[in-house]
């Protein structure tokens, strides 16, 4: 629109010419109340996949189209199960867009409204994943981004719609497990743990946690609800714990981002797994981990065995 | 509204911001009420769409009364840009938005208020965090013609 395009000149010509208004407050910071009180709004203070893979685009430029996995709606009729593949299956929409895969963001459309024909919501997103094939047919990927989240909201607002509030949560969590999954397998790959700020967000764990802790206890007392929970508590507490650790301490911090990338891959492969049929989700490669030279050589964690390092002479 | 269950030690609510618990989740599954507020303020946050920034798919949305702060907790990631927006549908009210870091302390960040043909009823706030974490943007009215509570919707966009 000619006016919305004059409008976004004048904002940024304002802007560029005064670029730090000072203010004439004097702001203090937050009381104890205040911060306990903030409003936590899931489709607001959750993040999209898409911004954490915004910010490591900064960092490093991974190859996403390495990372793109062709993942299968699990058959299920457990709603709890149903919600979860919804996040995953997000999630896996965004890294299909950095990778600018049309077939791939198709293909996710499509397991998707699968889902949401098994949780009984299919009709009012039929419009959606038109919408997905359309931009990705046009490589519109922008528009993608916006149209997978506008996707995964409008299925949360059905759950809403249908008594299953506490679902909600459940999708937010398991996006944020997958895209954890991803974030730490390009920071692996790095002989500096490049992108390792991205997922200081323990915070964020926490608040996931507190949110599961809430739902009733039919839907907590499921397996997979059970396994995102635990793993969301101990990727929280390896999160508390690394802030801590100083930066010179790079093998000890690859070891726990190491466990942080075991658990959320554990998760995800617990939620796409059929209830009887073998885990649909490929594994993921083994890390080459760099060598460098001095530094034990680190193995991964498998999820039901303590970590093992085994040092190399030097 | 029911006041916040506090983890403070009992102290009373206080009527100045606006709490979690006072401003729930919308349990309406239809989609977002086109209000007005809604509209200048995705209508704000298109001018930055230009410059690369996606925007978020949702936005919170409530009435405030002048001086009455709503803290919102919003998870950002170094390296990302971002911008918030609010907006109201009244001229000549005061918005200003602050953004604070994961302990409560304020901090810089670039600002903008419309002075154009919605004097005051529009602001952005830029940030770009260098650390990842759980912010929070404070929104208020600073002033309010007529001195009643009004509506004020809030987006952000990321880059």
């Amino acid at each position: 629109m000619q006016t919305g395009r004059y409008f976004a000149i004048s904002v940024m010509s304002v802007l560029c010419c005064h670029a730090v208004i000072a203010s004439n407050f004097v702001i203090s910071p937050m009381s104890e109340s205040q911060i306990q009180g903030a409003i936590f709004i899931d489709s607001l203070s959750v993040p999209s996949p898409g911004e954490v893979f915004a910010a490591m685009n900064k960092v490093c430029r991974p190859n996403w189209a390495t990372l793109v996995l062709p993942i299968s709606a699990p058959v299920s009729t457990e709603r709890s199960q149903l919600a979860l593949a919804v996040g995953v299956l997000s999630a896996n929409g965004y890294i299909a867009v950095e990778a600018q895969d049309g077939q791939q963001v198709k293909n996710v459309g499509r397991e998707m409204m699968s889902v949401a024909k098994s949780l009984g919501i299919s009709e009012s997103l039929m419009g959606r994943g038109n919408s997905l094939i359309q931009f990705a047919d046009n490589s519109d990927w922008e528009a993608l981004a916006g149209e997978l989240e506008a996707t995964e909201n409008e299925v949360k607002a059905t759950m809403v719609g249908q008594k299953d509030k506490e679902l909600v949560t459940l999708t937010s969590a398991a996006a944020w497990l997958r895209g954890l999954q991803v974030v730490t397998t390009v920071i692996l790959a790095s002989p500096t743990l490049q992108g390792a700020e991205v997922i200081d967000q323990s915070s964020l764990a926490r608040h996931l946690l507190l949110q599961l802790d809430a739902l009733p206890i039919r839907v907590r007392k499921s397996e997979r609800v059970i396994t995102v929970h635990d793993s969301l508590d101990q990727i929280a507490a390896i999160l508390e714990k690394r802030n801590k650790l100083p930066d010179s301490l790079l093998e000890k911090k690859r070891i726990e981002i190491q466990k942080i990338h075991q658990l959320a891959a554990g998760a995800v492969q617990a939620i796409m797994t059929s209830a009887s049929a073998p885990s649909q989700i490929p594994s993921i490669p083994p890390i080459p981990m760099p060598r460098i030279p001095g530094v034990p050589e680190v193995h991964g964690v498998s999820n039901n065995s303590p970590a093992v390092i085994t040092p190399s002479k030097p | 509204m029911l006041a916040a269950s506090r983890s403070d030690g009992g102290k009373g609510s206080d009527p100045k911001f606006l709490t979690d618990q006072e401003s729930p989740e919308p349990l309406n599954p239809a989609p977002p009420v086109p209000t007005e507020s809604r509209r200048l303020a995705l209508e704000t946050a298109a001018a930055f769409e230009n410059e690369g920034f996606r925007i978020r798919d949702s936005e919170w949305q409530n009435s405030l009364s002048k001086g009455q702060s709503a803290f919102l907790q919003i998870c950002l990631f170094s390296g990302n840009q971002y911008w918030f927006v609010a907006a109201s549908p009244t001229n000549a009210v005061k918005i200003r938005m602050v953004v604070y870091d994961p302990s409560g302390k304020p901090l810089k960040s670039d600002s903008w208020q419309d002075g154009g043909a919605h004097p005051g009823s529009r602001a952005a706030l830029g940030f770009a965090p260098t650390i990842s974490g759980m912010y929070f943007v404070a929104v208020e009215f600073l002033d309010i013609p007529g001195g009643s509570p009004n509506d004020v919707c809030f987006v952000y966009a990321y880059k």
